[in-house]
């Protein structure tokens, strides 16, 4: 039989479970709002250490990565300074390309992921740029191939971003080639893959082929138009003739994204050149190769000439047994081998 | 001070540790989804060696953490490990909990049980919550229960103690 100090040691258990489990339940019904307050609130106060702690390990654990890179690009561009200067500009073009920060009209800022150890992780995401950097709440987050997903809630020294995977989350779209018009949702079908979307309110008549790159329209104000969301792969379904849904594969992947560009201060109308086409990207390194070319051909015409004018110097010296100048100036001496 | 008073002081320091590598270490060693959660570590030791409300006291405090951070569902980590930390605590005495074998084993168990009711709680269904449940969770747990055994006989004797004594 229990003691008396043993039942009242178990009604205490059994009243701080009970507590714990109704604050548990009360916080999960309340207002998405409420939860994100108290999770700024938290992670500015209390947790801002352990935030910090994590900040500096994803720092350290790239830095190392970064610091590979800048010393293998180094090494490339010291490489090619002594041998090619065409080359050289050639890279440098390329490397342009490539940056998404360098197209970029408008402000950024950047920001490292924190990813946490959750289920969940990947449908919002800790980001390391918060208010004091500028980022602010709805601000649109990019990564090079495409959107991210929006800010949700900020505070100074870090924020959460709602990725395009998030039950909740909707952007409007519409086709490059510009025929239809729709809302992209993360998809709602239990057969699809993970992570998935959608496009949505396409009319029927508007038939999208398989491949059909998918951009932000920018209504709505707060994505800008032109940012890729992702490729047409298919048809989900087909509403009694009046609207067609497709299903899309995203063109980034919240999962994986390690650092991103969080777009701050007042939004670009048009953003659609800073993620340039395969096609144009192509017409962009066939254009930069023609200038390699060109290039190439100017320095070896001036080769040749400086080469000939060595020649003609060598005839009309007299140590080299040329025919001395009839102007008395001094030769000029070529000083390059 | 007490024998009894010390091995709590070394108990807490290893949690203390543990709540350092969550944020520190783990970042640094690959896929986060993968990666053993230390934080959950802490909570099932601490758990199966204090009373079912110290246990669910615990697991709401390490809720309220995950949550803070991963808001996509708030309170959906505060009900999955103020479960996961109850029902740690009443474990004990059901099963034969001093064996260090199963006390990794209940934090495996404890991982994929708190990943269920997250993933339950916020509403993901169809194939992601299969792959979830049969490929990612399970696979944490594997570490995390690798992780928890190498801790667990590191400090062998530091974790031979009853808090609720």
């Amino acid at each position: 039989m229990a003691s008396i100090s043993d039942r009242r040691y178990t009604r205490r258990d059994t009243v701080l479970f009970i507590l714990c489990l109704g604050l548990s339940i009360v916080t999960l019904f309340s207002p998405a709002s409420w939860g994100y307050a108290i999770a700024d609130t938290l992670r500015h106060t209390v947790l801002a250490p352990l935030v910090w702690l994590q900040t500096r390990a994803e720092e350290g654990r790239t830095s190392r990565m970064r610091f590979r890179t800048v010393i293998a690009q180094r090494d490339s561009a010291a490489y090619v300074a002594q041998f090619l200067p065409s080359l050289r500009a050639e890279n440098e073009r390329l490397r342009q390309l490539l940056k998404l920060s360098n197209r970029l009209a408008t402000s950024y800022r950047p920001a490292e992921v924190l990813h946490q150890p959750h289920a969940t992780d990947g449908r919002t995401l800790l980001l390391s740029a918060g208010s004091r950097e500028g980022v602010a709440p709805f601000n649109p987050v990019l990564a090079p191939e495409g959107l991210i997903g929006v800010v949700l809630s900020v505070t100074p020294h870090s924020s959460v971003a709602m990725t395009w995977s998030h039950p909740e989350f909707r952007v409007s779209a519409y086709t490059v080639a510009g025929n239809a018009l729709g809302v992209v949702a993360p998809s709602a079908d239990v057969r699809a893959a993970e992570g998935s979307l959608e496009l949505r309110g396409v009319p029927y008549r508007d038939s999208i082929p398989l491949g059909t790159l998918v951009l932000s329209s920018g209504l709505g104000g707060v994505f800008p138009k032109g940012i890729p969301v992702g490729t047409v792969t298919g048809t989900v379904r087909e509403e009694a003739g009046w609207e067609r849904v497709y299903r899309l594969r995203a063109a980034a992947n919240p999962g994986s994204a390690v650092h991103v560009l969080i777009l701050v201060g007042t939004r670009p109308p048009d953003l659609a050149r800073a993620f340039p086409s395969d096609s144009q990207l192509e017409s962009m390194r066939l254009d930069s190769i023609a200038r390699v070319h060109r290039a190439d051909s100017i320095a070896q015409a001036f080769r040749a000439a400086r080469a000939a004018r060595r020649d003609s110097l060598g005839r009309s010296s007299p140590m080299l047994g040329g025919t001395p100048t009839t102007s008395g100036l001094p030769v000029p001496r070529d000083s390059t081998p | 001070m007490s024998a009894q008073r010390v091995s709590r002081v070394q108990l807490m320091l290893v949690l203390l540790v543990l709540l350092i590598l969550q944020f520190y270490l783990r970042p640094r060693i690959g896929n986060a989804r993968i990666s053993p959660d230390f934080l959950l570590i802490g909570l099932m030791l601490f758990a199966m060696r204090s009373g079912p409300g110290a246990g669910a006291l615990a697991g709401f405090a390490v809720g309220l953490i995950e949550d803070t951070l991963t808001p996509a569902r708030f309170g959906a980590g505060l009900l999955a490990h103020t479960l996961v930390g109850y029902f740690a605590a009443w474990s004990r005495a059901v099963f034969f909990a001093d064996n260090t074998l199963v006390n990794a084993a209940f934090v495996a168990i404890g991982l994929w049980f708190r990943d269920l009711v997250v993933l339950m709680t916020s509403g993901t269904e169809g194939p992601q919550l299969v792959t979830e449940l049969t490929l990612y969770s399970p696979l944490q747990a594997l570490t995390t229960a690798g992780f928890a055994l190498l801790v667990l006989v590191t400090f062998r004797s530091w974790f031979s103690i009853r808090l609720d004594a």
